[in-house]
């Protein structure tokens, strides 16, 4: 099968070339009658023709057969994005949360970094836990909303490696706009590499990070795996340092960013669920270097 | 039937006032006054909308009052500037052209007018009391429910809505009983104007569509008030129903604010060529047509809900074949100016501007009937580019059209064309300035109702591109204004007809006696002021 975004841009440019002929049609007929017809070109009083069957069953029945094709090459692309009975090498689950998004891999979990591998059909089953939300990666093609209490499906498949971003496109609520998603599409070897690192346990154990962590209210909402920390309100943080950005998007993912995520969340991303934790210095400190060591 | 004198004459000079007035015409006074306040309010909320996403990353206003302003902006404009705009032309207009002297119910008239307005007010309480509503003017359950919506916005919502809704319900059957029923001696239902056409078709749609918004935010009420669970799936409910509903409404609804507008346009392009109407028959009979599919689409909104492929292209063709009827409108328009004496007035000016642009949302929403382009562009900017190229590259310049050809009957004097030329080159360049890099904010990824963009995504110059021209729309507008308040104070006279026009509103004074007309009229033909004019060369028929 075709990537969906190719059998996407090819309808695209078919119904693209029809509208802008149409377009120009219609607008030079409007122009040349302004031009031809001024009362100060011409004198004396306009014919009265007030109607012609013909002309009026030709301008309908003509646009009705452009349509029908366009109908026809419609009902064959949405096949074809659908994977047109191609069965998918994976399914990865995906979950929106008010704003960010759970990626699970047969259990493993991250989040808002979706990997896949390169030129593999995937099926990602797409649910919500609180509000809709809408899975939208435009360079991969369409979008597919998130429900809450049902599963919806979306056909994934990318031709060539690289780091394509997205965002939810349905209203979501007041931090709608950063809940922005990266497809990180690689070679099959380099994605198995990636997701055995990430079916293993934390990187690193007994540290005084993780003590801040397993002894706040961290542990209510987020899981480290290989500690006791299970909660699921938030991303899963057992290899957090191996994604991009924090918070979905709003910030470069390094030491010194998380600290100050950590110290105030609500700055940066007002109306994030994640609450301010006071937290000393050196226990920011501390936590930052913990999350900065959890590859 | 026979004419029953409704109105009664009062003593020269005597007025009950603004508050207590059943005047058909005073109404519809009103109405255009509250959807111009309407239109200004929603204007200015867009230009913040505008202001805060000319650069990436801006911190202008914060989240929240960005939430809350484009969700008041889509309520504003849709319930609260375009359909009393056109209500009140229609109030207006309507019974002076079919030869009436009055709405067949004027005090409910007053009743529609003031729910409708009061609607309104009660949405705007919502700032004083703790916050607009933020869920978009859609207002998708779970989003509006309380668990995720736990201010009151979402309540002064429902019921601003449902008030303003039940006026604007009466209202319709008001104006449907009058065209029904009030026509004067001669004027058969197919020699009516095409706006009294075009009002009937709506209000048929309004009477339609309304009631299922109507019952969804009751069931929104319920669901926020009294513990019930319409939309929560968690209580056994269904999220999707609520989109459903509110698109069955939704969608007519584009038909309930676009069809008047081209009513208005089918009346003023004859005029200004100097011709009747082409295809009457089909222009009329088109709207019907529109007005049956237009309660068969809903569901185009909801491609990328999952509803399924069967759904899906079943919605798809509907909405294709509405395209159809759209077209018809089109090429009669088009084939009207052909062959005529055209006067380029300002009004004429914004009708050829409806054409034009209209022709671009007409094709824009072809595309989005095609599933895997919606699926790829939905809920973007494309979207957004979509709806203003219809709503106002098609009914607000339809409506500027109406203004500058009525606002001399209801006046009594012209507005000047001078202004008229400015407002409408400054409209159409910031117009098309602001929504047409839209298009292509959606195309490549730039989501609707997002409050910011990263500076990565490189949407920030097509984005600047779109707020100078929403300054430029803004200059427009002001200069209209100033054009209306200066042609109000010292506007040249205007005369009965000044407009060499066809129909019998122009047969009266500017403006009209309360009564309308010294005798009802009877007429002969669809252009009855012509045929009083030239009775040699009278229409056929």
């Amino acid at each position: 099968m075709r990537p969906p975004a190719d059998a996407i841009g090819t309808l695209s440019l078919i119904v693209g070339v029809i509208a802008f002929l149409i377009f120009v049609g219609v607008e030079a007929a409007l122009v040349y009658a302004i031009w031809r017809y001024r009362a100060s070109r011409l004198a004396g009083e306009p014919a009265r023709f007030e109607s012609n069957r013909r002309l009026e069953i030709a301008w309908t029945a003509a646009p009705a057969l452009i349509l029908a094709v366009i109908f026809v090459l419609t009902l064959g692309a949405m096949a074809e994005i659908n994977g047109a009975g191609v069965a998918p090498a994976m399914r990865i689950a995906a979950t929106g949360h008010q704003w960010w998004w759970e990626f699970s891999y047969g259990g493993t979990k991250t989040a808002n970094e979706l990997h896949i591998p390169v030129a593999t059909p995937i099926d990602l089953d797409l649910t919500s836990v609180d509000v809709i939300h809408s899975f939208w990666v435009p360079e991969l093609g369409p979008k597919m909303d998130m429900l809450p209490g049902t599963t919806n499906h979306l056909r994934l498949l990318a031709r060539r490696a690289g780091s394509y971003d997205g965002q939810c496109a349905e209203f979501c609520g007041v931090e709608h706009a950063w809940m922005r998603i990266r497809v990180i599409v690689q070679s099959q070897a380099e994605f198995d590499t990636w997701l055995g690192a990430q079916r293993l346990p934390a990187a690193v154990k007994g540290v005084d990070g993780e003590r801040v962590f397993l002894t706040n209210i961290c542990v209510n909402c987020h899981t480290i795996a290989g500690t006791a920390a299970s909660g699921t309100a938030g991303p899963d943080l057992t290899h957090v340092a191996s994604r991009g950005t924090i918070g979905a998007g709003v910030l470069p993912n390094d030491v010194a960013r998380m600290r100050a995520w950590l110290a105030d969340p609500q700055r940066y991303k007002p109306g994030s669920l994640m609450p301010r934790v006071p937290l000393s210095d050196a226990d920011l400190d501390a936590l930052a270097a913990y999350l900065g060591a959890l590859k | 039937m026979t004419a029953i004198p409704l109105w009664v004459r009062r003593p020269a000079g005597e007025r009950v006032g603004w508050l207590r007035t059943v005047d058909h015409k005073e109404i519809g006074v009103l109405y255009i006054g509250m959807g111009v306040a309407f239109f200004a309010i929603g204007g200015l909320e867009a230009l913040l909308l505008r202001a805060q996403l000319a650069t990436p990353e801006a911190t202008l206003v914060d989240p929240e009052t960005f939430n809350q302003a484009f969700t008041v902006h889509g309520v504003t404009m849709i319930l609260l500037a375009v359909v009393p705009l056109l209500v009140g032309f229609a109030n207006y207009m309507v019974p002076l052209m079919i030869g009436a002297r009055d709405v067949a119910f004027p005090r409910l008239n007053a009743l529609s007018f003031w729910l409708s307005l009061v609607g309104g007010i009660v949405l705007y309480f919502s700032f004083l009391a703790g916050g607009a509503p933020d869920t978009g003017w859609f207002s998708y359950a779970p989003l509006s429910e309380r668990a995720f919506a736990p201010g009151t916005g979402v309540d002064y919502y429902i019921l601003g809505l449902a008030v303003n809704g039940a006026g604007t319900i009466i209202g319709a059957i008001n104006l449907t009983v009058t065209i029904l029923l009030m026509r004067c001696p001669g004027m058969a239902i197919s020699r009516v104007p095409l706006f009294v056409w075009m009002t009937l078709v709506t209000s048929v749609l309004i009477l339609g569509a309304y009631p299922a918004l109507t019952a969804a935010l009751v069931m929104l009420f319920v669901d926020r008030q009294l513990g019930g669970h319409f939309f929560d799936p968690a209580g056994g409910g269904q999220a999707v129903l609520w989109q459903h509903l509110f698109w069955f409404f939704g969608h007519p609804e584009v038909y309930i604010m676009v069809l008047p507008a081209m009513g208005m346009i089918s009346e003023v392009i004859p005029v200004f060529s100097r011709k009747p109407i082409f295809g009457y028959g089909f222009v009329a009979g088109s709207s019907v047509a529109i007005a049956f599919l237009s309660f068969g689409v809903w569901a185009h909104h909801m491609f990328a809900v999952g509803l399924g492929d069967t759904e899906n292209a079943i919605f798809s063709a509907t909405s294709m074949l509405i395209a159809i009827p759209t077209g018809v409108k089109i090429f009669n328009w088009i084939a009207t100016m052909i062959g005529g004496r055209l006067r380029m007035t300002t009004a004429m000016l914004f009708a050829v501007g409806f054409i034009a642009m209209f022709v671009i949302g007409g094709l824009s929403g072809v595309a989005l009937a095609v599933v895997p382009i919606d699926l790829a562009v939905t809920d973007s900017y494309f979207v957004v580019a979509h709806l203003h190229y219809v709503l106002f590259g098609g009914t607000m310049l339809g409506i500027f059209a109406g203004a500058y050809y009525w606002f001399p009957k209801m006046t009594g004097r012209l507005l000047s064309e001078g202004l008229g030329r400015w407002h409408f080159w400054l409209t159409f360049a910031g117009f098309n300035l602001t929504f047409l890099p839209q298009h292509w904010l959606g195309a490549v990824g730039m989501p609707r109702r997002v409050f910011t963009y990263a500076a990565s995504t490189g949407w920030g110059p097509l984005n600047l591109i779109s707020t100078i021209g929403a300054t430029i729309l803004a200059v427009a507008m002001v200069v209209f204004f100033v054009n209306l308040a200066r042609s109000l104070r010292s506007g040249e006279i205007a005369g009965d007809d000044p407009w060499d026009a066809f129909t019998l509103e122009w047969s009266t004074t500017s403006p009209p006696p309360p009564e309308n007309f010294t005798r009802i009229p009877a007429v002969t033909g669809r252009r009855p002021l012509w045929d009083r004019k030239h009775p040699e060369s009278r229409d056929k028929k």
